[in-house]
């Protein structure tokens, strides 16, 4: 059983879900990341979206786009993020870590030594954004030959048939973008996910980590009763950016954060 | 090549000599006294006495006697015979007279048969067969029965109006159109008005090719002449003729019951998966598939439907203002002293450049598809103007997406996008050029995807625009092929066009790709220089990646960092390709050249003072290639250049940069 299905086959059996933070490695510098990474397990979340900086980062709002930005001034590359999540996992053996980014960085690496690398650093699972089921195939098959579980995304136009296709090709869990927009958006709807879920779940019995627009304990309570995980990420990114100058004091607003979601989604299962 | 338009039973002068002047090609004139439109003699010879010159006159005959019709032929100056009984093939050629052969269609009626029986026969003219009627019935019946290919020209029959006319050439691509009760308001009397529209349907289709009824058309080689040629052949494998719809309607692989909607027979790309190769595809968030699958059926829809290839035809025509001339730069051609240049004047078009044919083509999808916001991104600013225009013809909310330093070095385009009504957003994020405009545009869409059209305005972006987008521009090539041929008398032996993206390159490149004996040649931007690394030539210097929803040949790091380009034009200012020049490159049957910053604006001085045509600086990348090509070239073979837009944007540009204060 890989680290992932492991840890939301635990979670369900005391009915809590699952906190998946997403960070971008590198952030705002290069040595800030791995300890990041231990301090939001110590504040509860259940597994790690480790964000690969691309230059072109179509899907995601201006606020991890910045992200991106700030670690590629420092050369921050999807090399240097596996390098990051092995160091991680010397430490911890037990968080997944899912590696979340753009399909570019791993056409110039190569798909099977991009397969073997993170093999080799330990990765649980790889979401590529721009890399539809459609064109998927290749990849899939290298990373599950490796049990990485590939993560695929929903959206709330997806049909039926799309549902279906993530389920025959995803494992792990599947994310459902919660809003039709980028990362960082806004506008919720709580009625909507939870329709859409129902319609989802009639279709897949693979866990669904919901994501886009949780912004705080509140959001992260509501939609954690909708799904099986909740994903957060321009949250906690705007934190790194508000506190540029001391990296300390984003670590720790984060992990505030992280800490009081925690709380609010257990309280949900209680 | 246009529709013939044959109209049938004429009574009165004043009505022929009308018909005549309203550009029909041939008049009907009925020897067949049951019918209410016959004619006497001496009204026949009032008529063909008061007709201009090249306007064919067709006597019709219902089994008739040969004394009679000899009569006939003695008394009046007849161009051709239509026999409309069940005269044998026989009967119809003993008078040393061109004729056609009615046939009345039934399920069972063997067309290649018949065509062979009266295999020297002008044409088949096929009609609705009606049990008791012999001569025109005034019904259509069942175009299907039609063969897709026929040993003799088809002129269609049987129920045309104005109505119909277009819906007629689209779907049987007939040689001519035959219509008698279509423009009468009673029988045997004419309509002017209706004689008018009908002409005017027709003419509308005038981009269409007929169906090449007939012939198994092949190339043959004349010394250095290549034109397609009538033979008598059965074999139709070998069918290579270059006809198409107006459209060239992207097959995608799959094979259509439309007739000849290809206009390449041999090249069929992309695939179903909109994939040239290893390149183009589909790469993009999940949030875009349903918007993209939604696109992509609309636009496998319309492209077949003849009513929307109409309407485009229309738009092109008179809002465009196509066909764009193809002039013959003889002053520059032997100031360098090679090839006979030929420029495809694209800049004539409205708006300043090819833009707006694909802007015109989309825009019509997305007020069928019902959408009312339109999004584009813009580098130069010319897509984005084109854009804003159609949006303000359609009346639909525009908002076009600009890279911060391209708003800086093309603000007369900005203004005039803001005077059309867009709003333009100046973009940030990346290195502010064209390629940062088009994420912004993406995350737009994935925004508003429910009301919103996203114009791509180049062959690159997830499928199916690469292939919708070159669609949408071979009427380039398509117009260049027959204006070389006519003007020139053959094919051009080269042509030269500049890449960005590369839509105005694969409009020109594409209705060529099977003639062989054309080389195809894609100039890039090299910027300061391709080895300075400072550039925008991908396909010179860049290695296969992922970018915009297509996988093509990429300007990106070692770590698939897309890396910041550099052009003194905006237009080509952009890291990626069109996969399908990708595809065209590795294959080798396009090459791709690149010409530095310096190098284009010699050739943007050159073209202006040699010709009086100031080109975009984009188009003067293509312009300096031919510098270079051109001398090396003998004077008897032909370059043709895109001239794919006019220059008056580049003014500040050229001034500051040649430190001029305007």
């Amino acid at each position: 059983m890989s680290r992932l299905t492991n840890v939301f086959a635990e979670l369900e059996k005391t009915g809590r879900k699952a906190l998946i933070p997403f960070i971008t490695a590198g952030d705002p510098q290069p040595d800030f990341t791995v300890p990041m990474m231990h301090a939001m397990v110590n504040a509860g979340v259940n597994v790690i979206e480790l964000g690969v900086p691309f230059s072109d980062p179509m899907a995601d709002g201006p606020v991890i786009q910045r992200a991106s930005e700030r670690a590629l001034a420092h050369k921050m590359s999807l090399r240097k993020t596996l390098a990051i999540a092995a160091e991680f996992r010397k430490t911890n053996q037990t968080t997944p870590v899912v590696l979340m980014g753009y399909l570019n960085p791993i056409e110039a690496m190569g798909y099977e030594a991009f397969a073997n690398a993170a093999q080799i650093a330990d990765i649980d699972g790889v979401l590529t954004v721009d890399l539809p089921p459609e064109e998927a195939e290749e990849c899939t098959a290298l990373l599950k030959a490796r049990d990485i579980d590939p993560i695929f995304l929903l959206a709330p136009n997806s049909t039926d048939e799309r549902i279906q296709k993530m389920d025959a090709l995803g494992s792990g869990y599947i994310y459902y973008v919660s809003l039709k927009g980028v990362t960082g958006a806004g506008h919720l709807n709580t009625t909507d996910v939870a329709n859409k879920l129902q319609q989802i779940k009639a279709h897949t019995t693979l866990p669904i980590g919901i994501g886009f627009g949780v912004k705080d304990a509140l959001t992260a309570q509501t939609v954690a009763a909708l799904g099986d995980g909740v994903v957060v990420g321009s949250a906690l990114i705007s934190k790194i950016e508000a506190n540029l100058d001391n990296p300390e004091r984003a670590k720790q607003e984060i992990c505030e954060l992280l800490s009081a979601m925690r709380l609010a989604m257990d309280s949900v299962g209680a | 090549m246009r529709t013939r338009v044959k109209i049938c039973g004429f009574t009165q002068i004043e009505e022929a000599v009308y018909a005549a002047h309203q550009g029909v090609d041939a008049i009907g004139l009925v020897f067949y006294p049951p019918s209410p439109r016959n004619v006497t003699i001496a009204q026949a010879q009032d008529i063909t006495n008061a007709l201009p010159a090249f306007t064919t006159v067709v006597a019709l005959f219902v089994d008739e006697s040969e004394a009679r019709i000899r009569e006939v032929l003695q008394q009046v100056p007849i161009d051709c015979l239509q026999f409309h009984g069940d005269e044998p093939a026989s009967a119809c050629r003993i008078y040393g007279k061109r004729y056609i052969k009615a046939v009345r269609m039934q399920a069972t009626t063997d067309v290649a048969e018949l065509a062979e029986q009266y295999h020297d026969a002008a044409g088949l003219l096929l009609d609705a067969y009606h049990v008791d009627a012999k001569g025109g019935t005034g019904q259509s019946f069942d175009w299907e029965l039609i063969p897709k290919h026929c040993a003799l020209p088809i002129i269609l029959a049987g129920g045309l109006d104005e109505t119909n006319a277009k819906q007629a050439i689209q779907a049987v691509r007939p040689y001519a159109l035959d219509v008698s009760s279509g423009v009468e308001s009673s029988k045997g009397i004419k309509d002017a008005l209706k004689v008018t529209a009908f002409i005017q349907q027709v003419n509308v289709s005038i981009h269409t090719q007929p169906h090449p009824q007939g012939e198994t058309h092949r190339r043959i080689e004349v010394g250095r002449l290549s034109l397609p040629v009538n033979e008598e052949v059965t074999a139709k494998d070998n069918d290579t003729d270059v006809s198409s719809s107006n459209l060239n309607i992207p097959l995608n692989g799959e094979v259509s019951d439309q007739r000849d909607v290809s206009m390449t027979e041999k090249y069929n790309m992309p695939d179903l998966r909109g994939h040239f190769g290893p390149y183009g595809g589909l790469f993009v968030a999940e949030t875009l598939i349903p918007p993209i699958q939604e696109l992509n059926a609309a636009y496998q829809q319309y492209l077949h439907d003849p009513e929307f290839i109409a309407e485009l035809d229309a738009d092109l025509q008179h809002y465009v203002g196509r066909p764009s001339p193809l002039y013959h730069a003889e002053r520059w051609s032997r100031e360098l002293g090679g090839a006979q240049i030929y420029l495809k004047r694209e800049d004539l078009n409205h708006t300043g450049s090819h833009k707006i044919n694909n802007t015109v083509g989309q825009a019509l999808l997305a007020k069928r598809m019902g959408k009312t916001r339109i999004i584009a991104e813009t580098g130069a600013g010319q897509h984005g103007v084109a854009t804003a225009t159609v949006a303000a013809r359609l009346g639909l909310e525009c908002v076009v997406y600009m890279g911060a330093v391209d708003v800086a070095r093309q603000s007369l385009n900005v203004y005039r996008m803001k005077l059309l009504g867009a709003t333009v957003v100046a973009v940030e994020s990346g290195s502010k050029t064209l390629k940062d405009a088009l994420n912004e545009a993406l995350r737009d869409w994935v925004t508003n995807v429910d009301n919103t059209f996203y114009i791509i305005g180049t062959v690159a972006g997830p499928h199916p625009y690469p292939a919708m987008v070159r669609d949408f521009q071979a009427i380039i090539g398509r117009e260049a092929k027959q204006q070389c041929l006519a003007q020139a008398g053959r094919l051009p032996d080269a042509l030269v066009a500049c890449v960005g993206g590369g839509s105005n390159a694969i409009g020109l490149f594409y209705p060529f790709i099977d003639d062989e004996s054309v080389k195809l040649i894609g100039v890039e931007a090299a910027g300061d220089g391709v080895e300075t690394g400072r550039h925008s030539a991908p396909l010179c210097a860049g290695k296969p990646g992922v970018l915009h929803g297509n996988r093509t040949y990429l300007m990106s790091d070692e770590d698939g960092e897309v890396i910041e380009t550099h052009s003194i034009s905006a237009g080509l200012d952009y890291p990626g390709v069109g996969p399908e020049h990708a595809w065209l490159k590795d294959t080798g049957r396009a090459q791709y050249v690149n010409i530095t910053d310096t190098e284009a604006l010699e050739g943007f001085h050159a073209l202006t003072r040699m010709e009086g045509i100031i080109p975009a600086l984009e188009s003067a990348h293509a312009m300096a290639y031919t510098m270079k090509l051109a001398p090396t070239m003998r004077k008897d073979e032909i370059i043709i250049i895109n001239l794919s837009g006019r220059g008056d944007k580049d003014m500040q540009t050229m001034a500051k940069r040649e430190g001029i204060e305007l």
